[in-house]
């Protein structure tokens, strides 16, 4: 599985480089031989550890993984070398998640602790000192000399939480709701984290600026409360407050509203040159692309503002065409399968409920930005999973990585087969 | 317990399934289906970047003389404009802000792609093989542009002339102007274009054709065609006296005369001497129906079609005409009328070209690069509009309105010529100077040029305006 990661790390790179410059020289070479280096180290890691999980999802990752650093390569090539120690980091951090926690199930004793740390984490931009305001989105905290984004984290940890609360309050709620006519009364343990969630989600986007995170965040509670009860009406009743909160707050903000619009005619005149400039270049971007591609360093979607963190979806499918951008949303769902095939194998209910909200993370975080490119849902500035340059959702991308092994190698040992 | 989990976890599965093919979906419609019309928007720098490596081709005008054109730097092509009074029709061809005027309208021309040669747009997108770019040719006469253009001057306003049998433009002058060359400079472009787009006067707005302003007196031939083909006699009297109102409903609301008039007055009187109290009583005769009917069938309140872009205008805010005093005050052509110049100049044309609308156009021919006519640009006539007896009958007062005793647009006269025309004198918000009109063509007998002049805030109004006009035809006719 990882031979396929390789050809593509070296033909991608020796593609870049070749269009780019007209000699190339060693150097081509050197950064995927160092990735190729870092994937091999995590193979034999996980072999060392008599791991005896899920054999795809590990190659998967480590292929978005090195699309991305071709991407950063060809439209940021400046920052090859940062994503590059990103990965490094990544690899640490995935590690250390196979590591340390010793037991899975310890994670859900602390639930209250994850969840306050989430808390504090999600919040901690608003502080005056330590938050900061990027593109108008203010979700990032200062860390030394750079800023790291907490929400990335904070998707890990309410994860584990919802997970957990969910499973303890579990027994006592599947009994048969009250029912208004046909329509199920969700009981108060119920009712109130949905409404504190929305409430929280809401202050979200008013106050950090930023639609993906409360899309995310919201979409994952939902989607593991749904898991948990099977009460698709629960879902629902969260994107109805969801759109009725959207629709107050679109009005009374205008950040809200500048999103929406150039969501809806990004091509008027006002929007064009303005607040609708990086999603009509990203279109001609796709546009161009076409059935095949520009091909790799062919393309100019480097017209397209900061493409590298929030459009290198469209500067892919410019460059390899429909069938590269298909390609990547392939591997993306191939990755949310294995993860939820994990889910239905765990031996515990904590453990299902945790695979599955980390596998939804990815799948909604794929959706959410490429549905953004291709204007079929307003733009935010959430990442591609394993793809988008960034090294704050690199490193929690690929402790997900790891806990979702974790949880199919426990479930396989329990199982009694290795 | 463990069985609800894992079917909901299917279910789940299967809708975010679901949710990708809708996301595929998604971007298969960009990528292919919405892939030709994107590909050729005039903003998309692809586009623009096609050229830099290749010379674009020229744009010219009906004599050959070159407009824009590339020129060879050390970094490839760059494009250069020539005529700054024709800014805003040529446009501009800008890596960063894409593309305007003519070289946004016929940019696949203007690349060797032009749709009327399908072989060269194959070759190029399936082979890489590009044709050497032809030309465009406009319309534009320059010694007609150039009279246009001294006959402005720094006043801000516009003129357009046109060929009332054809529809061809043969100068048109937007002022402020600006120099398309900043826009296309990388190392200016950016301070450049800000400029522009924040300078309150609005260089970058063809105001011949985009500027939208009330048309004054000049309007009342709409008002009277209507009357000429409701059975209104034109030789009918009618008692003028200022200040004007029909009963006393009208409260303290009245139509005032230019000129405080008391007499009586017939149809050429109205137009030779402007009267404003006289098309108000005729409107009111005939009703806001047919004005509305007549308003419409000259285009008022809908764009022109044009290869480049043109405003609407208003009939009235509202679309209709609701209330008495508004439709007295239309058929002067105030109350809430917006028009631009171009849709002006068509309304005299359709009079000058015996009641039929010609449809307007800027350029004339697209050329190859061995200078073959690959494309004819040659709309056609919009439609008959009015009766040619109708038409006549209106020349006829126009050019009393001209020459005339005591006509108002005296200042259109040329010797040796029969001229036809209106000056307007277009009021505007309160403490503003008005906009002066002019709109004529000329020779009365068979006229080959429409002109339509507007001055932006003049004290003089109609007066300053008709003059220029006179200039103007004087260079398209060679007199």
């Amino acid at each position: 599985m990882l031979v396929w990661v390789a050809a593509l790390a070296v033909t991608g790179f020796v593609a870049v480089v070749g269009a780019e410059t007209s000699a190339f020289g060693p150097a081509a070479l050197i950064v995927p031989a160092v990735y190729l280096v870092l994937v091999l180290a995590l193979h034999l890691f996980l072999v060392a550890q008599r791991f005896h999980g899920d054999q795809v999802l590990m190659p998967v990752a480590a292929g978005l993984t090195a699309i991305g650093l071709v991407l950063v390569q060809r439209l940021a090539s400046d920052l090859l070398l940062q994503q590059l120690s990103w990965s490094i980091i990544s690899a640490g951090a995935f590690a250390a998640t196979i590591l340390i926690p010793r037991d899975l199930t310890a994670l859900s004793r602390f639930k209250w602790t994850w969840a306050l740390l989430g808390l504090l984490l999600l919040i901690a931009p608003l502080f005056p000192l330590i938050g900061r305001e990027i593109n108008g989105a203010r979700i990032w905290i200062k860390v030394g000399p750079g800023s790291i984004e907490p929400w990335e984290a904070v998707k890990l940890l309410l994860v584990v939480f919802f997970a957990a609360y969910l499973e303890e309050y579990r027994e006592v709620l599947t009994q048969t709701p009250r029912r208004i006519g046909p329509l199920p009364v969700p009981p108060v343990p119920y009712l109130v984290p949905i409404v504190a969630m929305w409430g929280v989600a809401m202050l979200v986007m008013i106050f950090e600026k930023d639609i993906g995170a409360t899309l995310l965040f919201f979409g994952i509670f939902l989607a593991m409360l749904y898991l948990a009860t099977g009460e698709a009406f629960y879902a629902l009743i969260g994107v109805v407050l969801l759109l009725g909160g959207g629709f107050v707050v679109y009005h009374l903000f205008g950040h809200v509203q500048v999103r929406v619009d150039t969501w809806i005619r990004p091509f008027d005149e006002d929007l064009r040159f303005g607040a609708g400039y990086q999603l009509v270049q990203g279109l001609y971007a796709l546009a161009n692309g076409g059935l095949l591609g520009a091909g790799l360093g062919n393309g100019m979607p480097d017209r397209i503002p900061v493409v590298w963190s929030d459009f290198v979806f469209d500067a892919f499918a410019e460059e390899t065409g429909l069938a590269g951008a298909i390609a990547l949303l392939a591997l993306n769902l191939v990755f949310v399968y294995r993860g939820m095939l994990i889910a239905l194998r765990a031996p515990t209910t904590f453990l299902q409920l945790l695979a599955a909200g980390l596998s939804f993370i990815v799948a909604l975080q794929t959706l959410v930005i490429v549905g953004g490119n291709a204007r079929l849902i307003p733009l935010t500035g959430i990442t591609l999973p394993f793809v988008a340059y960034g090294g704050s959702s690199l490193v929690t991308n690929w402790m997900l990585v790891a806990l979702l092994l974790r949880v199919s190698d426990v479930s396989t040992r329990m199982r009694g087969r290795p | 317990m463990t069985n609800t989990i894992a079917s909901n976890i299917r279910t789940l599965t299967l809708a975010l399934a679901g949710a990708f093919l809708v996301a595929s979906i998604g971007v298969t419609y960009w990528t292919i289906f919405a892939s030709a019309s994107l590909a050729n928007d005039p903003f998309n720098p692809r586009l623009i970047a096609a050229s830099r490596d290749r010379p674009r081709g020229a744009i010219v005008d009906r004599s050959g003389v070159v407009i824009a054109s590339s020129e060879k730097t050390a970094d490839g092509f760059s494009r250069s404009y020539k005529d700054q009074t024709l800014a805003q029709v040529t446009g501009y061809a800008s890596l960063q802000f894409g593309l305007s005027g003519i070289e946004a309208a016929y940019a696949d021309s203007l690349i060797g792609q032009d749709p009327a040669d399908p072989v060269s747009i194959w070759r190029a997108r399936y082979l890489g093989e590009h044709a050497a770019a032809g030309k465009v040719v406009l319309g534009i006469d320059e010694k007609v542009q150039k009279a246009a253009a001294d006959a402005l001057g720094g006043k801000r306003g516009a003129i357009i002339a046109l060929d009332p049998r054809t529809g061809a433009i043969l100068a048109s002058v937007s002022v402020p102007s600006y120099d398309a060359n900043a826009v296309v400079d990388p190392s200016r472009q950016q301070s450049a274009f800000n400029a522009l787009q924040q300078d309150g006067s609005r260089p970058l707005i063809n105001r011949a054709t985009q500027g939208l302003y009330p048309p004054g007196s000049t309007f009342k031939v709409v008002t009277a065609s209507a009357a000429l083909e409701s059975g209104f006699d034109p030789n009918k009297k009618l008692r003028v006296d200022d200040p004007y109102q029909p009963d006393k409903s009208w409260g303290d609301y009245f139509v005032r005369s230019a000129s405080h008039a008391h007499g009586d007055f017939n149809m050429a009187d109205g137009f030779r001497l402007s009267e404003n109290i006289y098309f108000a009583q005729v409107g009111l005769a005939i009703g806001s129906a047919r004005l509305t009917d007549y308003a419409k069938r000259f285009g008022v309140g809908a764009a022109p079609k044009l290869d480049l872009s043109a405003g609407a205008g208003q009939l009235t805010a509202s679309g209709s005409i609701d209330r008495p005093t508004l439709l007295a005050d239309t058929s002067y052509g105030q109350g809430e009328l917006l028009v631009s110049p171009l849709q002006m100049a068509l309304i005299y044309a359709t009079i000058a070209n015996h009641g039929v609308m010609p449809t307007p156009h800027y350029a004339t021919e697209v050329r190859d690069a061995q200078d073959h006519v690959i494309r004819e640009v040659a709309p056609g006539p919009v439609g008959q509009v009015i009766s040619a007896n109708t038409a006549a009958t209106l020349t006829t007062m126009l050019v009393g309105a001209v020459s005339g005793p005591g006509g108002f647009a005296f200042g259109a006269k040329i010797p040796g010529v029969n001229v036809a025309g209106k000056t307007g004198t277009a009021e505007n918000r309160p403490g503003e100077a008005p906009h002066g009109w002019f709109i004529g063509f000329a020779p009365a007998e068979a006229p080959t040029v429409v002109v339509a002049v507007i001055v932006e805030n003049t004290a003089e109004g109609g007066l300053t305006a008709a003059p220029l006009g006179a200039q103007v035809m004087r260079a398209a006719l060679g007199k």
